[in-house]
């Protein structure tokens, strides 16, 4: 376990060192003088000096490198000159937006992912499991982005239901009703999503497991069948499924920057959106560096949870 | 609930897995047709009679589906089908140029890998997981926001060179499967070259994993071209593309829903028809052990 | 003995798989009685039929494309066509099954303990500890070191041996009067086969229990059980108590299985014989005996009548042969 978990650690580590280069070199693939580019309608002597504090862009690149991480390792990731603000800041505020999508959509995809493929899973060709095997497939082949422009179009104008507004967001803290609605159309967009991945992935992994000789004994117990399912089968078919979720993470966060676009919700996808639109690319940079390790410490997690959950894994 | 004492091995055949044996199914074809058909299309736009996608007309804007405009025109009056049909042309050209640089680049390293094992698998593995830990979807977004001006190509180059990472690790996965077979290691100890082993006897054994996912990249990378398009990363307008034409039909959706329409059925009944052939094949080719 | 009545009465049972290419008759026709306290044997070939007879007595048959006739009664309870619910009541806590493999008949994801606990806590209701301090006894019955240890441990930290002791652990916590082993030791080493095997005799004997022994090994169950079915095709061909099938069978198939199985009695560096041929497919039996095919004693009549079972004495011993083999002189 604990060479698994230093192994694990050490990857980490990696694949973050590996994830702030290229963060870092971004700026270089601006076409001219980065400085420029990045100060844009800000460009002024006194911005300059701040930049190149920042950057150190006049320093060789590896010593630019290094000036840069000691900045970013303290929460310094520059700050706007084209809004004037901390790029931190910026980030931080929006970060819990993205976040409440996410869990909301997880919980949701799962809670509807977990008994429908039990249900499939038991009776594999059954009526019940085509009509869910067919729909799901077919819902994988619609993009997030599709979903949400003909939901707006067929169901959200007419219902009534929340689809627009910066100005009318507000924060969970403050009118959770008010906030649960206004982020209820992209949580449930993104949850169909996941749900189609989770939904075929936990399905065929059980059909596999309910093969396996210790159901069979499980079932010489005289266990009751849902007993089997949630007690014998679940855990030992969750391995690929939690992996899926992990892998997820990206798509959906990806997924979520357009649907928070379309929608107008001020997170971490509308405020990059904006920020290329402006060509705010410290803003840019920012939030790129940040979701990355974000994605990957989710997927970390996820490895642990898995690890938890399979001791077989532990164990290879 | 059935239970591992199946009835296989009390059947001299194993007719008792018919799913294998299945042929392919006549879904499977229409799917091909209707790929077929939009790839003919995209190619043939110019030729065929269609009116120019760009061309604006304002005595018909916004109208709906006629024998005229056979999806209707949208609100600069450009003819949408024309447009739906040209639009087809960036979708299939960032499919298939960046899944030809993924796989160019990853099923030979993948291949390579899996038949050599020892140092140079470690080494090409721990790169590629290290880069596969890395959000490709971000990393897209991120190099394409600051390599500008943007272009098509550019975006094939991005989307491929991510690609990379995934392609090798399925490749490397199934040729693993194959390698260790009897019929390789006959080869080997016969004297074949290397190379000889690595076209002759594992690429046909490859090649089909490799086509269904193939196919099913396609589709992802469709999907994410889509996206990019979305957040103003893809080609600017007015050069028509799936993802941008949806883009543009936001504004107008309530006065023109056709113009979101019929790009998002073009769009899903293409990845719909990529995704089934891609899962058929692999089913087909009963590939249960390599997980996407 | 204390009780008159089979513990459990087979008549006529018959299981047919629906398959894609017909139906499959897995068994067919089997009937036996067992005693309280009594070993039975059910030996075979490998698609004998033997592995479905055991489940299907028991009712632990797949739920779908299986059709089961005829009669099985655990203490007079019909298990033919019962539901899975009334099924269940029996599971477990009067009958329990011991599988073949031992390193797939544990869930790998769960504790030992669990596995074994389970019944009592479900089925039993016995409180936490209680039950814990049930398995950790179970587990020492069966001879498994350090058991408290154990109970925490998952079944991947365990060899093959001692898995299968965990299972007999599993299949004991519920004090089942029936037990039935299908195959309890071909997955395991020669060295451990018997160890496995005496410890199902002591626990037997010990917990009064009554013992179905699957197996295609003869040697098995030559000193263990008190009587032995012999099956071929799905089908019993020969039955009666075990002495007298060694001493004295007369279906040529028995012979064949007796003499592909090392025997003490043999003189050193005796060659086993094996059965030419193959076992025939279920799906495609001859019209006659199932064995004709490959019986060095097969007439014409053999190819195209079955025969049935019939009494080779009045004392229980029952064959299935047009043309059997003599009874040894010299033997009462």
């Amino acid at each position: 376990m604990t060479r698994y978990l230093v192994r694990r650690l050490v990857t980490f580590v990696l694949v973050v060192f590996v994830i702030s280069v290229g963060a870092f070199y971004l700026i270089h693939l601006l076409p001219g003088d980065p400085a420029a580019v990045i100060l844009g309608t800000g460009d002024s002597p006194a911005n300059r000096t701040k930049l190149y504090a920042q950057l150190g862009l006049n320093k060789p690149i590896y010593e630019q490198y290094v000036v840069w991480i000691k900045n970013v390792l303290h929460g310094n990731l520059g700050t706007s000159f084209i809004s004037e603000t901390s790029v931190w800041g910026t980030i931080r505020a929006a970060i819990p937006i993205d976040l409440e999508i996410m869990f909301i959509s997880q919980i949701l995809a799962f809670a509807a992912a977990v008994p429908l493929a039990m249900r499939s899973a038991r009776r594999p060709d059954g009526w019940l499991d085509r009509v869910l095997s067919a729909g799901s497939f077919t819902l994988l082949s619609i993009p997030s982005f599709i979903a949400i422009v003909l939901l707006v179009l067929f169901v959200a104008i007419d219902l009534g239901v929340p689809h627009t507004g910066v100005s009318s967001y507000v924060s969970l803290t403050s009118d959770w009703v008010v906030n649960l609605e206004s982020l209820a159309l992209p949580s449930i967009v993104l949850a169909v999503g996941s749900f189609v991945v989770y939904f075929r992935v936990l399905r065929s992994d059980l059909i596999a497991t309910l093969q396996e000789e210790f159901i069979t004994m499980a079932r010489s117990k005289g266990l009751s069948q849902r007993r089997i399912l949630w007690r014998h089968a679940l855990r030992p078919s969750s391995v690929s499924v939690l992996g899926a979720a992990g892998v997820n993470i990206g798509g959906l966060l990806a997924g979520g920057f357009i649907v928070q676009y379309l929608l107008d919700i001020p997170g971490l996808g509308y405020t990059l959106i904006q920020a290329i639109g402006l060509s705010d690319y410290l803003v840019v940079q920012g939030i790129v560096l940040v979701v990355s390790v974000g994605v990957v410490l989710i997927n970390f997690f996820f490895d642990m949870v898995i690890n938890l959950v399979d001791p077989r894994i532990r164990r290879e | 609930m059935s239970s591992a004492f199946a009835v296989s091995e009390l059947l001299e055949s194993p007719a008792a897995t018919p799913e294998r044996k299945r042929r392919l199914g006549l879904l499977f074809w229409i799917c091909v047709g209707w790929l077929s058909l939009n790839v003919l299309a995209a190619i043939f736009a110019n030729v065929l009679p269609l009116d120019n996608p760009l061309q604006q007309n304002y005595s018909a804007i916004n109208v709906g589906p006629s024998l005229h405009h056979l999806f209707g025109t949208d609100d600069l009056g450009r003819d949408i089908f024309s447009r739906v049909v040209f639009g087809s042309r960036v979708s299939i050209e960032v499919g298939l140029g960046a899944m030809a640089i993924g796989f160019g680049v990853g099923a030979p390293l993948g291949m390579l890998a899996a038949y050599r094992r020892g140092t140079l698998d470690t080494v090409l593995s721990l790169f590629m997981y290290v880069f596969l830990a890395f959000p490709a979807i971000i990393a897209t977004i991120a190099v394409l926001s600051f390599w500008t001006p943007r272009s098509l190509f550019k975006i094939v180059i991005v989307v491929g060179v991510a690609s990379v990472p995934l392609v090798f690790r399925v490749i490397r996965a199934s040729t693993m499967n194959v390698a260790t077979r009897e019929f390789v290691v006959a080869a080997k100890v016969q004297g074949a070259t290397d190379r000889r082993i690595l076209v002759k006897e594992l690429l046909p054994n490859v090649a089909p994993i490799g086509v269904s996912f193939l196919l099913i990249g396609v589709a992802t990378v469709i999907t994410l071209e889509g996206s990019l398009a979305f957040l103003g990363l893809s080609v600017s307008p007015p050069t028509p593309s799936w993802g941008n034409m949806i883009n543009e039909s936001r504004t107008i959706l309530q006065t023109n829903p056709w113009l979101a329409i019929f790009p998002s059925a073009a769009m899903c009944l293409f990845l719909l028809c990529l995704n089934f052939i891609g899962d058929r094949l692999r089913s087909h080719f009963d590939v249960s052990d390599v997980k996407l | 003995m204390s009780d008159s009545s089979p513990l459990l009465e087979v008549t006529d049972l018959c299981t047919t798989f629906t398959t894609p290419t017909g139906p499959v008759a897995a068994v067919s026709g089997v009937s036996f009685t067992l005693n309280h306290d009594e070993t039975l044997g059910i030996v075979g070939e490998s698609g004998s039929g033997k592995t479905v007879l055991s489940r299907t007595v028991m009712g632990l048959q797949p739920r779908r494309n299986v059709v089961v006739t005829g009669s099985s009664r655990l203490n007079g309870v019909e298990l033919v066509g019962a539901s899975e619910a009334e099924k269940r009541r029996v599971w477990g806590l009067e009958v329990a099954m011991i599988f073949q493999d031992p390193m797939t008949s544990l869930n790998p994801v769960m504790r030992i303990g669990k596995q074994i606990d389970e019944i009592l806590r479900v089925r039993r209701g016995l409180s936490r500890s209680a039950a814990r301090d049930r398995a950790i006894e179970l587990l020492e019955l069966v001879g498994i070191p350090s058991p408290t240890q154990r109970y925490r441990e998952y079944p991947g930290a365990l060899s093959g041996g001692m898995r299968q002791r965990v299972v007999i652990a599993a299949a004991l916590a519920g004090s089942p009067q029936l037990l039935m082993a299908d195959e309890p030791t071909t997955g395991l080493d020669v060295t451990i086969q018997a160890q496995i095997l005496n410890l199902l005799d002591d626990l037997r004997a010990r917990l009064r229990m009554s013992v179905v022994l699957v197996t295609h090994d003869l040697g098995v169950v030559a000193t263990r059980t008190s009587r032995l079915v012999v099956m071929y095709a799905g089908r019993v061909v020969e039955v009666g108590s075990t002495r007298d099938l060694f001493a004295r069978h007369r279906m040529p198939y028995t012979r064949a299985l007796l003499e592909g199985s090392p025997r003490l009695s043999n003189p050193a560096h005796t060659r086993l014989v094996t059965i030419p041929g193959r076992p025939p497919n279920l799906a495609q039996l001859p019209a006659g005996c199932s064995f004709a095919p490959r019986c060095a004693y097969a007439t014409a009549q053999c190819h195209v009548e079955r025969p049935e079972l019939q009494p080779a004495d009045g004392l229980g011993h029952y064959f299935a042969c047009w043309n059997p083999l003599p009874t040894p002189t010299g033997v009462s």
